[in-house]
């Protein structure tokens, strides 16, 4: 069966949270790092971090967005290929950033005509 | 290319680029550097797994910190003032980068400053940990047996401190010569209880504990490096350090209990400890000085150097102690001394030498002298003081671990 590609969006708690301290980012460093490594064929797009505040166009104009009343903040996104939607859950199951106290990913697939 | 990070890396670029920032715009804006230093970190962790480490990420976080400082400082004050005072550092926003032994003397230089006379030394303890070793204030906490609370109100001290007006003054002025010299004692002596908290701290996690000491060894060689700290009693730090570092992970058992000298696999002491620990005694052997850690370092050398217990040279070692009293004078170091001159004079010739001293309430009452003495009498003979000792000593250990160590030693008698 061909791969098929998914997209991931990572959500986390809207408001600044306190940055971990520095030995505790070095072993998140580490994981992500080893992580990456180990699904290195897996990766189409690493994505990245999304910045804070954004627009939203419409018909009626464009305004700021995304809302400040939102609870969860889409604070970064990826694309990776996978066989099934299980493989891409697994996949991102190991993710280091699912430990963060809660971080969820959603995860839909790009549907090809 | 996958690129390694250094061990420790961002703890000790944390200690780093906040000294230097701290120097450059001063510390009234220590809490916004610490803030800057900690978001450029963090941003160093999010994007390096997926573009890969920059060829030189001490610089890349010093760029991101810098900038993010810039942009933080430009928001809230007078944007003209603030170009005025450090029109440096906003000339030099693309290549400005500090050169690794600039970041260097600044740490050390922050260590000194910290260590100013109007600080505490619960403070500065803390102090160093958090800004210069990068552990966070729970890790300090933890690390000092003390609540986060505690830990928290001593840094906040040190931090208060900094922002008084003689020492932000002393940061942009730069410390005197004189002030250098007259400040090293305080220096070493906060880098000789990072390491005790390590060393001597019944902690059953010997990582956390060897973490300790690896930083004041660290710091300690950085020290050495610096003009201002380049001194025999530097080097006689260091070599104490090593020498007590070589027989750490044979002191303690895999449960976390204590082992006497005597008890431990001498085959188990780390032989190349040892060896940096001779060379850095050797080169602390130059010149006048003779500091505490001198005749510290000495003892610790005679012990790491006997092949056994019993071929100890305790006469060397009875000796280095009544040096130690003389230079840095504690009624530890004499019931210490008794100990060793019991080791070739026999035990009663050690209670004689102690029938004279007069122990401080503190030591009168604590678990150390109480053993000594039942030691002694035990030793002696004279069973009935003995077990009276004996049950005082273990009645005041300060520990489980420490209780169980004085049990074992003096319920062979």
């Amino acid at each position: 069966m061909p791969k098929q590609n998914y997209l991931c969006i990572q959500r986390s708690p809207a408001g600044n949270c306190e940055p971990p301290p520095p030995s505790q980012m070095q072993e998140m460093f580490a994981k992500f790092q080893s992580w990456s490594e180990k699904f290195k064929d897996n990766f189409v797009d690493m994505g990245g971090k999304l910045a804070e505040g954004g627009k939203v166009v419409g018909a009626e104009g464009t305004v700021d967005g995304p809302f400040a009343e939102s609870k969860e903040i889409a604070g970064g996104y990826m694309i990776i290929s996978a066989e099934s939607m299980e493989e891409a859950i697994k996949i991102v199951e190991e993710s280091p950033g699912i430990g963060m106290p809660g971080s969820t990913v959603e995860i839909r697939q790009i549907q090809t005509p | 290319m996958k690129r390694e990070l250094a061990e420790s890396f961002f703890r000790h670029e944390y200690g780093k680029l906040t000294a230097t920032f701290s120097r450059r715009f001063g510390t009234r804006y220590f809490q916004d550097v610490e803030d800057a230093v900690q978001s450029a970190l963090l941003k160093g962790m999010q994007t390096w797994p997926v573009s890969g480490v920059p060829e030189n990420p001490s610089a890349w976080l010093f760029q991101v910190a810098r900038n993010s400082l810039l942009g933080e400082l430009r928001k809230r004050s007078n944007q003209g003032r603030l170009l005025q005072e450090h029109s440096q550092d906003f000339a030099e926003t693309s290549e400005g980068v500090a050169a690794p032994s600039e970041l260097q003397d600044n740490l050390i230089q922050m260590l000194f400053i910290s260590c100013d006379h109007s600080i505490p030394i619960n403070s500065q303890l803390v102090f160093a940990l958090k800004a210069l070793c990068g552990f966070s204030i729970q890790e300090v906490a933890t690390r000092l047996f003390v609540t986060e609370e505690n830990a928290y109100k001593r840094y906040a001290r040190a931090r208060r401190a900094l922002a008084s007006d003689s020492i932000a003054k002393e940061l942009s002025n730069g410390i005197t010569h004189t002030q250098y010299a007259l400040r090293l004692p305080s220096v070493q002596k906060v880098l000789y209880l990072i390491f005790t908290e390590g060393h001597l701290s019944t902690h059953s996690n010997l990582p956390i504990r060897l973490e300790l000491c690896q930083e004041a060894i660290r710091l300690s060689k950085i020290l050495a490096e610096n003009p201002h700290g380049q001194s025999p009693s530097t080097f006689a730090l260091i070599a104490l350090f090593h020498l007590l570092s070589a027989r750490m992970s044979s002191r303690q058992k895999e449960d976390g209990s204590l082992l006497l000298l005597e008890e431990q696999n001498r085959s188990q002491w780390d032989q190349e400890q040892i060896k940096v620990g001779l060379e850095y005694l050797a080169k602390s052997a130059t010149g006048e000085e003779f500091s505490r850690y001198h005749a510290e370092a000495g003892i610790a050398a005679e012990h790491c150097l006997a092949p056994s217990y019993s071929e100890t040279r305790w006469e060397k070692i009875a000796e280095l102690y009544q040096l130690l009293d003389r230079v840095s004078p504690s009624p530890l170091h004499r019931i210490n001394r008794a100990m060793a001159v019991a080791e070739f004079k026999g035990p009663q010739f050690a209670l004689g030498e102690l029938s004279e001293f007069e122990p401080p309430s503190w030591l009168s009452s604590s678990y150390q002298y109480y053993a000594v003495l039942a030691d002694l009498h035990f030793r002696s003979k004279k069973q009935d003081d003995g077990a009276r000792f004996r049950k005082l000593a273990i009645d005041s250990a300060p520990s489980s671990a420490i209780k169980k160590l004085t049990k074992s030693r003096l319920d062979r008698y």
